[in-house]
């Protein structure tokens, strides 16, 4: 069988029609779309370059530092320090028994 | 890259949504599946997915572009390897119960490899240029003009029992082969 010259072809892909988009088509594209963000909050993600990256978390730690030295108002706790210095040895020991009153009766 | 805005959003669908959603239609055959392919193009556009240089090609080349990469994610998914070679396939004319010329052209359209599918219907019936079907398929144009010279071969030998004076012999012929 003689295959089709090329106008012959032109002119039979003519006949294959294509039906229009579906009104729905839109109404499904609007929803997504405005429901994109709220998905964005659930599943999305960003792309932070990494001296940002690193330069937030030094903050992040230094803050936690300072926050954790800082007493429970914002003051700084200072702790009584104990010392030995001047501490002397007893010099005579002088022990004294003192009986009760309940004993001095036998 | 300047976000875009709804309006220019609005705009840019209600100019392409055809365009987009009959070349995903003609190349899946279905209307549900053009319909998610059409809708996941725009959302792709929408979201800043897509990479658009407005001062170099046209949207609408961009916008098939994506619609052909989300049909071949489901052909992947699908597996549909099989008929991917376009090199090697040559098409006799078409089996199976004579039918009306569109139905036939439909068919022996869905019977082409993809790859010149895909080439044959952003050139023929999209209206998209040999550079901006090589834009939309990421190919060369010498590619682009391969792929249809053998594709409108192959669909010269299928449609053959359609040449004009040839049809009666055709329904004739009950059954073409």
């Amino acid at each position: 069988m003689e295959p089709l010259s090329d106008r012959e072809l032109d002119e039979l892909l003519t006949r294959w029609k294509a039906p229009a988009a579906p009104e729905a088509l839109q109404k499904r594209v609007r929803q997504e779309q405005r429901g994109s963000w709220w998905k964005w909050l659930l599943t999305g993600s960003i792309r932070v370059p990494v001296p940002l990256t690193l330069a937030i978390a030094a903050l992040l730690i230094g803050l936690f530092v300072m926050v954790t030295e800082r007493g429970p108002r914002g003051h700084v706790h200072v702790r009584p320090e104990t010392t030995t210095a001047g501490f002397q040895p007893v010099k005579r020991l002088e022990p004294r028994i003192i009986r009760s009153s309940y004993e001095g009766n036998y | 890259m300047k976000p875009m805005t709804d309006d220019e959003f609005g705009a840019l669908f209600e100019q392409h949504k055809n365009a987009v959603y009959q070349f995903a239609w003609r190349m899946t055959n279905s209307p549900a599946v053009a319909e998610d392919i059409a809708q996941d193009t725009f959302l792709t556009l929408w979201r800043g997915e897509a990479e658009w240089d407005r001062s170099r090609g046209s949207v609408r080349a961009l916008l098939l572009g994506i619609a052909r990469h989300l049909a071949w994610k489901r052909w992947r998914r699908d597996q549909r390897w099989s008929s991917l070679d376009d090199e090697t396939f040559v098409a006799t004319y078409l089996s199976g119960e004579f039918c009306g010329a569109e139905e036939a052209v439909s068919k022996a359209i869905a019977a082409l490899p993809p790859l010149q599918r895909e080439a044959l219907i952003l050139a023929t019936y999209e209206g998209l240029s040999l550079q901006e079907t090589a834009d939309a398929l990421a190919v060369e144009v010498g590619t682009v003009k391969a792929r249809l010279h053998r594709g409108r071969e192959n669909l010269k030998r299928m449609l053959a029992p359609y040449k004009p004076g040839h049809v009666r012999s055709a329904k004739e012929y009950g059954t073409a082969k």
